[in-house]
């Protein structure tokens, strides 16, 4: 909540000290105050006017699984498997340390096998499978 | 790629498990059925077309044509159409992450316009391509809406305290462009020319086109002339 | 696309609504409780409260529009100038009239 500026910059903050980096101890505590939960469920990709130092503006291509990432998305929303902004909210589900903690196109590729298996359109078990027969078929094709 | 290499070559990157998700989820996603491997391809093939240069082009015929400035300013969406980009393709719908209602934003000697996404990475793919890795960064999603002329400064533009700051926080359907302003020592020049000079970041707005600085030529000067000239 | 009477008219001051926002929003922290001005109107579509939830066919519909605030107003230690602002869009259920909203 932001009544008034200084409120929500008193919630940026608590929110930006949640940063894996430097944060409080938070091992599930019996309870905690108003404050810390307003801070804990602000929605995650609401960024804009937290502070942050200048960093350097780089500039890198797309490497192969990021464009297939973006295809394979987008596909999905093509078939009306889901949408885009079912695929922000579902960023924002990763909770703060993979929301942060992923590449940018890491987190688009994880929410997509996680609303597929939302929906029942794949189980767990069979994604698992999947994976290890990729990486084994990948690892021997460039071995 | 070759096999015959003891260690990859160095293009070659190391096996991720993000290659290998991605991979993962494709081939269930095809074989359930979900899409098909020809979508994909067919995806791939509008996707990699998309460049910054459809940007560039739209703004040098509109410093060149002001009925055509007139039309893209009133509707975006449907101008594109006469530089090649239809915002309904390449599904029929438009892609899923841009929808298609497509604004221009016009610079002038008292507003300039810059475009960020606080919330996600909403970017005008159709005609400018992919985003840039730092416009998807929580960085300048953090920044850019709050401190402006601090970021702008950081990619080396500085305005005047007269020249009104626009920030547009692209959040819901529509997707932005800026149209630059024509500089000085262009008087002259052509379409190919003026769209040589229209940069990526000129059409974010983080940056502003020069004479002398090209995106990726040097704009052929005509003969007899002197438009092109540095001052 | 639907056509929509809008409530609000370009050049209307709206306050955005300062309600509690679960899990997802598309209504940035920064401008809740702020006043700004309808610049232009936006075709009508689903709310993104429904949409990121996957409800599409029984969607709510509502007009969009484009608020300018001043930057001075959003933020009291802005380092720009003066004339300096930021336009965002708003569904129709973010905004109300100007000063009918809690500020």
């Amino acid at each position: 909540m932001a009544t008034t500026s200084t409120q929500y910059d008193q919630l940026q903050r608590q929110a930006s000290n949640l940063s894996p980096a430097d944060r409080l101890p938070l091992d599930s505590p019996y309870e905690i105050s108003n404050e810390l939960y307003d801070a804990l469920r602000k929605v995650l990709h609401d960024v804009g006017g937290q502070p942050d130092t200048p960093v350097p503006f780089t500039e890198k291509g797309e490497e192969d699984w990021e464009m297939n990432t973006y295809l394979t998305c987008e596909c999905l929303g093509w078939r009306g498997v889901w949408n885009s902004e079912e695929r922000r909210r579902r960023e924002n589900d990763l909770g703060a340390t993979q929301y942060f903690g992923l590449p940018y196109y890491a987190r688009w590729i994880t929410v997509a096998a996680k609303a597929l298996v939302d929906r029942g359109l794949i189980t767990t078990d069979e994604l698992g499978q999947k994976i290890d027969e990729v990486r084994t078929r990948l690892e021997r094709k460039r071995s | 790629m070759s096999t015959t290499h003891s260690h990859a070559p160095l293009e070659e990157s190391p096996l991720t498990e993000f290659e290998v998700l991605e991979l993962a989820v494709r081939e269930l996603a095809i074989e359930k059925g979900l899409f098909s491997a020809d979508d994909h391809r067919r995806f791939s093939e509008w996707a990699e077309a998309r460049t910054y240069t459809v940007g560039s082009r739209m703004t040098a015929r509109s410093w060149l044509d002001p009925a055509f400035k007139e039309r893209l300013l009133s509707n975006g969406t449907e101008t594109s159409k006469e530089v090649g980009v239809d915002w309904l393709q390449p599904t029929g719908q438009g892609t899923p992450s841009d929808y298609t209602f497509f604004y221009v934003l016009e610079n002038t000697p008292k507003v300039h316009n810059v475009i960020v996404c606080t919330l996600c990475s909403c970017y005008p793919r159709p005609v400018l391509g992919m985003s840039p890795d730092w416009y998807r960064t929580p960085n300048y999603r953090r920044r850019m809406v709050r401190w402006p002329r601090q970021v702008l400064a950081e990619f080396g533009l500085h305005l005047p305290p007269d020249v009104e700051v626009r920030v547009h926080d692209s959040n819901q359907k529509s997707r932005f462009m800026v149209m630059p302003m024509r500089p000085e020592g262009t008087d002259g020049w052509n379409e190919d020319q003026l769209a040589a000079i229209v940069t990526r970041d000129c059409l974010i707005g983080v940056a502003l086109p020069r004479a002398d600085v090209t995106a990726s030529q040097v704009p052929k000067q005509p003969k007899g002339r002197s438009g092109g000239k540095k001052r | 696309m639907k056509t929509m009477t809008p409530r609000f008219q370009v050049g209307d001051r709206v306050t955005v609504r300062d309600a509690t926002t679960m899990f997802h929003t598309r209504t940035q922290g920064f401008t809740r409780g702020q006043t700004g001005t309808v610049v232009e109107h936006r075709p009508a579509w689903i709310v993104p409260e429904d949409e990121a939830f996957g409800i599409m066919e029984n969607g709510r519909y509502t007009p969009f529009y484009v608020v300018r605030f001043k930057q001075t107003d959003l933020w009291p230690d802005y380092t720009g100038f003066e004339v300096d602002t930021l336009e965002t869009e708003c569904s129709e259920m973010w905004l109300e009239p100007a000063g009918k909203g809690k500020k």
